[in-house]
């Protein structure tokens, strides 16, 4: 029984690369996640029911269809309907994708938790409908919903490990190469680990670092 | 080349892949709420080393990627035990530790959410502590929990699919093999998809019957 | 003119509104006083179209409200001020006073802080301009909220139960405001319980009674004992207010 983490030090160039894509991926698959899940959440909240069926069946077959199986009917499916997308961007958008349905979730909560008072007050006003969401409903939902969202990012950024089963390099793509090369898989993925615990815990702490600061004038209730 | 029709040897390999898909979705589930729970009683009854030791395996498990741990029990423990394992084995411990670490999250709430006066009463009225778990904080946590470990256990379906990606034959892996040779992603992908879709409904309303069930039980004892 | 013709509402087997009827000019302070229950809030609430009603019509300055185009024109025409506050929990004093004007009546930036400050100054909050809703009293949020439906000078305004949320030395100022702006000929529309405020500052006291108006009179015929008085409920309800 042999354990040598320091082996691996020449290899820590490989890891950060994979890392820096991970990173990457992670980042714009948030900014779709964010804006597919603040639509969907409006749709959901709609006094349209055809709007909240459509939504509703979005976030239905996304939440119970696991990740690697809407993964590979994009990868593989996409190029037959003649959309040739790379095996990065093809990530990405399975990521956005299923990403969008929990980040609708959330927001969806936080537009629902609003004051109805404050609603009220925006629409006897005179306010048209669009303002009264893009200067009322969305800053006060996404104020309230930073935590949650934060854990949607932690969860993004686990499921982004999954991206390694198309070819893209991202971490633990890397990491499958360097296991590979120094035969010891065991140091290799124990580091691995530990590297994706740090990246969740420092998500996690900004974001609480996130809401204090956002929220430091709102104190909840003003009724 | 490649054979492009259907055949009834193509549902049987998708059944088989579900059963297996199923079987480990079961086994691992039942591994795993035994052990989680039994990690959440040993910080009810606050056993020094062990109680803090799994509260941090816990939340390593839970903060990286499923997809990771999968690697690192295959290739890695192999190496370090010089022994030999099964992708199947592999799969069952991964997925077993994982889903106890949620469960460990959900138990450690539901024991907590049942009251501490109610814990006060059973003592006045001479219950041990054994009993006191088994007969009064059991079934109320049990009911409180159902939701939670609903949500849960719909999310570990999903999970089990990654284990196709170090060879276990589950309903991906038949997809994978059907759509190599096939070449239809669309049909292949969408009927997987559908096939998991099915048993995560199954699951959610297995438990939300349950759920009605261990509610009312516990509201006949209020009478 | 804000005409109100046999409006009914209802909540399920409950009729709240029994066929209102009721004109408001331009230049009258209304007060409209009942028990609890007896649809004076739900009768506001059905002007700025908060509720939808279920039978008769209203129209403010020729708008109809059950027209989409027209509730959004009467709305600007009408102005209202709550009992719990609403104001918006993530935007300044200042910047809850100017929202509606800049994206509604698409006033100049400039322009809109320049009224929105005066108009903070003439309730004495000038300094609290840059201070969020959680950092205020109550009486100051109230005040805030008079600035705020005030900004979009509008002829008609509409003030729900606005000090019942208020211990009496907040009720008090925010009294002062109110009265300071009926006497500047501002169109008000009352729903109150301060009795004693009513009979100064308005033009016409309102009496709803389980949905029905059972009086409308001159405020000074309202409390004569051959006016309102002469009617048991009121004189029951009027006697018990004194306490």
């Amino acid at each position: 029984m042999t354990f040598d983490p320091l082996s691996l030090a020449p290899y820590l160039g490989d890891f950060l690369a994979g890392a820096r894509l991970s990173a990457l991926a992670c980042a714009l698959a948030l900014a779709g996640a964010l804006a597919l899940g603040i639509v969907v959440a409006l749709m959901r909240t709609a006094a349209s029911p055809l709007a909240r069926r459509c939504a509703g069946v979005y976030v239905d077959v996304f939440r119970n269809v696991p990740f690697i199986v809407q993964l590979f009917f994009l990868f593989y499916g996409l190029p037959e309907i003649g959309l040739e997308l790379d095996a990065f961007g093809t990530g990405v958008l399975a990521l956005a994708l299923a990403g969008g349905a929990f980040t609708s979730d959330v927001i969806r909560s936080g537009i629902l938790a609003l004051d109805p008072g404050v609603l009220e007050a925006a629409q006897v006003s005179g306010l048209p409908r669009l303002a009264i969401y893009r200067r009322i409903v969305l800053p006060i939902a996404l104020r309230t919903s930073i935590r949650p969202l934060g854990s949607v990012f932690v969860n993004l950024i686990l499921t982004s490990s999954i991206l390694s089963a198309i070819t893209i390099n991202e971490l633990t793509g890397s990491a499958k190469i360097v296991a590979s090369d120094t035969f010891q898989p065991f140091e290799v993925y124990a580091l691995l680990l530990l590297l994706y615990v740090a990246m969740t815990w420092l998500v996690s702490l900004a974001a609480g670092a996130l809401h204090r600061r956002l929220n430091r004038h709102v104190a909840g209730d003003v009724a | 080349m490649h054979d492009t029709g259907f055949t009834h040897h193509d549902l049987v390999l998708l059944l088989q892949g579900l059963g297996v898909s199923v079987g480990l979705f079961a086994a691992t589930t039942i591994i795993g709420l035994a052990l989680g729970t039994g990690w959440a009683l040993l910080r009810y009854y606050r056993v020094p080393l062990l109680a803090p030791a799994v509260a941090f395996l816990a939340e390593l498990l839970k903060n990286s990627p499923v997809l990771v741990q999968l690697f690192l029990v295959f290739f890695g423990l192999p190496v370090l035990l010089e022994t030999d394992l099964t992708p199947v084995e592999a799969a069952l411990i991964t997925l077993s530790g994982n889903t106890a670490a949620f469960v460990y999250v959900i138990a450690v709430s539901a024991i907590e959410s049942v009251g501490r006066e109610q814990l006060e009463t059973a003592r006045v009225f001479g219950l041990g502590r054994w009993q006191t778990l088994r007969r009064v904080v059991a079934p109320q946590a049990a009911a409180f929990g159902v939701g939670p470990l609903t949500g849960l256990l719909v999310n570990q379906l999903q999970v089990t699919s990654l284990i196709s990606v170090i060879g276990v034959v589950d309903l991906t892996k038949a997809g994978a093999i059907l759509n190599v040779r096939t070449l239809a992603p669309f049909v292949v992908w969408t009927v997987v998809g559908l096939l998991y879709y099915l048993v995560a409904r199954l699951i959610a309303w297995s438990c939300s019957r349950l759920e009605t069930r261990l509610r009312a039980h516990s509201q006949w004892k209020g009478l | 003119m804000i005409e109100i013709d046999g409006v009914i509402k209802r909540y399920g087997a409950n009729t709240v509104l029994d066929g209102v009827d009721l004109r408001i000019a331009p230049g009258e302070v209304v007060s409209i006083l009942g028990a609890s229950g007896s649809g004076k809030s739900t009768l506001i609430r059905c002007i700025n179209g908060l509720e939808r009603t279920d039978g008769g019509a209203i129209v403010v300055d020729g708008h109809r409200i059950d027209d989409p185009k027209g509730l959004q024109r009467a709305r600007r025409c009408c102005g209202t001020v709550f009992q719990s506050f609403n104001l918006y929990p993530h935007l300044t004093a200042l910047q809850n006073i100017t929202l509606a004007p800049t994206e509604v009546l698409k006033t100049p930036r400039r322009q809109a802080d320049d009224e929105a400050r005066a108009l903070l100054a003439a309730v004495g909050l000038e300094e609290r301009a840059g201070a969020y809703p959680a950092q205020l009293s109550g009486g100051q949020r109230q005040r805030v909220g008079i600035c705020r439906a005030l900004a979009m000078k509008p002829r008609y305004l509409l003030l729900d139960e606005v000090t019942s949320a208020l211990d009496p030395e907040m009720t008090a100022d925010v009294l002062a405001i109110l009265a300071r702006l009926a006497a500047d000929g501002t169109t008000m529309l009352f729903v109150t319980h301060e009795i004693d405020f009513a009979r100064q500052i308005s033009s016409r006291i309102v009496f709803l009674d389980q949905g029905r108006l059972l009086a409308d009179l001159p405020t000074s015929e309202f409390f004569a004992p051959d006016g309102g008085l002469a009617q048991p409920r009121i004189a029951q309800f009027l006697s018990k207010m004194k306490k």
